[in-house]
């Protein structure tokens, strides 16, 4: 192609000339394509001029048909190269040339029986186990070569079938492992929590019906204050699972309340406002929160923000801070928060040069 | 006092009306979820409504929601919100909705029965209550524009969490173990480093302490 648009150019450099003396390529041919055309004219002017000699030398025994024989052969290996060429590369174009070679051989065995048959009067069709012979190695040579391709082909076809099975069955997985700890955090909530907040109400009302005996009102405030925590702590565990303001609000606004409570003067922003999948909302409302708290307990940093956005079917959660830097890459903190992305096809990059501050990324892929 | 509920777990619905029934309060209607509150609130005109934040279908944030729109439809009513956790973003938008007669408070408070029915009576005479989480989480150091909390004596932070919980003077001199003259010496010097305009008023106070910390 660059051959050509630079010859293109050169003849419009040269128009008069290149008119004149280079039709082919005044037109716009390649090279090849122009030697071929002169190379076809030639041959047919051999052709003409061996039979008008034959002619002009009494006839006789056809010798011309000879020459034709070995100048069709020419033409006939440059078509077959260029067709089998032409095939995509490896295996393919290998069995192509095999089959051109056996092709040219084919119809050279073919034309010389012919012309011996015809002009020497030979009786038997000799190159029966000749063309049996090439076609059988050919079959052979196909099978062989195109045998691998296949296998490999059917090969690569169950390993991205097991691949997509897989994805598809963690997806499935983690999804339904957010689902199942916020039906968890829920239950504590309806469950547990209800219960004991329905008993310390209990222990209330006997609390003041028993104003009178010191003792036992005694008792039962401190079965009450035992309830209490029993509350605060299912409220921990809960908050654990699945921070309520998460789960209620989704991540943007979790996101504020957590800056606000770790008070380094946060800003947060966030262009995300659609229901994200539960596993992924998990996953970048706890990666955000540690790192907020390595921030908090190790950066020294004057300020710290966080950005939340989505670019090309994934979220990408930024958190960035001001502070000493030099956090470690391969930190226990860190090795958790990318062990939570990858599980989602996620990644993590964590930039801590010494002195420059730390900024982590991390993208989950949300598009489904 | 005039009472309607809304929570959608019997158990704590009934235990919540037999507190009240025994302590003299008129529980004129029950509801298990928003749209029955309002319907409540229309067909009784209660002086008090106490809402769980997590009611159907989504279990989620319905309470505050209903909260805010039962004090749109009818201005003078007190909303008491219980929830099983506290969430400062919840307090600002109930407080946000005007705050006088609001209350904010986690649900185990009810426990507490002498506690609770005197925050019940002061959101409905128009205070605001909010849960000490609540107002530690609002307290908790931050940086930036938050330095002035900083300046506080360690004093004054106990009573500036105990007023923005609702209680007056009195309550907290009580809470601390101090006189009356005390507190309003530490509320002085609170308002004075906020640079928080003075004044006399019980509610309008903790309003602006509120306002100041959210």
């Amino acid at each position: 192609m660059d051959e050509r648009v630079r010859l293109s150019g050169d003849v419009s450099l040269n128009r008069g000339r290149g008119r004149r003396w280079m039709p082919a390529l005044a037109a716009g041919l390649s090279i090849g394509e122009y030697a071929r055309s002169v190379e076809r004219r030639l041959a047919i002017l051999a052709a003409v001029i061996l039979i008008v000699i034959w002619a002009l030398a009494g006839q006789g025994y056809l010798w011309p048909a000879w020459a034709w024989l070995g100048l069709g052969v020419v033409m006939l290996v440059e078509s077959a190269a260029g067709w089998a060429w032409r095939r995509p590369p490896g295996a393919v174009r290998r069995v192509a040339c095999v089959w051109a070679a056996i092709g040219v051989a084919s119809v050279i065995l073919l034309a010389t029986w012919l012309l011996t048959d015809l002009l020497a009067g030979a009786r038997d069709f000799w190159p029966t186990w000749a063309l049996f012979g090439l076609v059988s190695a050919g079959c052979a040579y196909s099978l062989i070569a195109l045998h691998d391709r296949v296998l490999v082909a059917r090969g690569r076809r169950a390993l991205r079938a097991r691949i997509e099975m897989l994805t598809r069955t963690r997806r499935q997985a983690l999804d339904a492992q957010a689902a199942e700890l916020r039906r968890i955090e829920r239950d504590l909530h309806d469950g547990a929590q209800a219960r004991l907040v329905a008993l310390t109400l209990q222990l209330g009302r006997a609390e003041m019906r028993v104003a009178d005996q010191p003792e036992v009102a005694g008792l039962i405030h401190d079965a009450q204050r035992e309830a209490r925590h029993a509350i605060a702590e299912l409220r921990d565990l809960a908050r654990g699972i699945v921070p309520p303001l998460l789960a209620d609000r989704g991540l943007t606004a979790a996101v504020e309340s957590l800056a606000a409570r770790y008070g380094l003067g946060t800003s947060v922003e966030s262009s995300v406002d659609r229901q994200l999948a539960p596993a992924v909302q998990s996953a970048a409302y706890f990666v955000i929160a540690e790192a907020l708290t390595n921030t908090a307990k190790h950066a020294s940093a004057q300020h710290s923000w966080v950005s939340i956005g989505e670019r090309d079917r994934a979220l990408i959660v930024r958190v960035g801070d001001d502070g000493r830097g030099g956090a470690d890459p391969q930190g226990s903190g860190i090795s958790g928060l990318r062990a939570r992305v990858e599980a989602l096809d996620g990644h993590l990059r964590l930039l801590s040069p010494a002195g420059e501050g730390t900024l982590l990324e991390v993208s989950l892929p949300c598009g489904w | 006092m005039r009472v309607v509920i809304a929570e959608d777990l019997a158990l704590l619905r009934e235990g919540l009306v037999a507190v009240l029934r025994e302590n003299d309060i008129d529980v004129v209607a029950q509801a298990q979820d928003g749209p029955g509150l309002l319907r409540a609130i229309a067909g009784h005109d209660p002086d008090l409504a106490i809402v769980d934040v997590r009611l159907p279908p989504t279990f989620s944030d319905e309470g505050i929601l209903a909260a805010i729109e039962a004090r749109r439809r009818s201005p003078a009513l007190g909303v008491l919100v219980l929830s099983q956790y506290v969430e400062t973003a919840y307090a600002s938008e109930l407080i946000g909705d005007g705050g006088a007669g609001i209350g904010y408070l986690l649900k185990e408070r009810v426990g507490d029965v002498r506690a609770f029915l005197d925050a019940m009576h002061r959101v409905a005479d128009g205070g605001t209550v909010l849960d000490r989480q609540v107002v530690s989480e609002m307290l908790a150091p931050r940086a930036g524009s938050r330095d002035a909390l900083e300046a506080l004596t360690e004093r004054e932070r106990e009573v500036l969490a105990l007023m923005a919980e609702g209680r007056s003077n009195t309550a907290i001199a009580d809470a601390l173990v101090v006189t009356p003259g005390a507190v309003e010496k530490h509320i002085t010097s609170i308002f004075g480093k906020l640079n928080l305009p003075a004044c006399g008023d019980d509610n309008r106070r903790v309003l602006a302490v509120l306002a100041y910390l959210s």
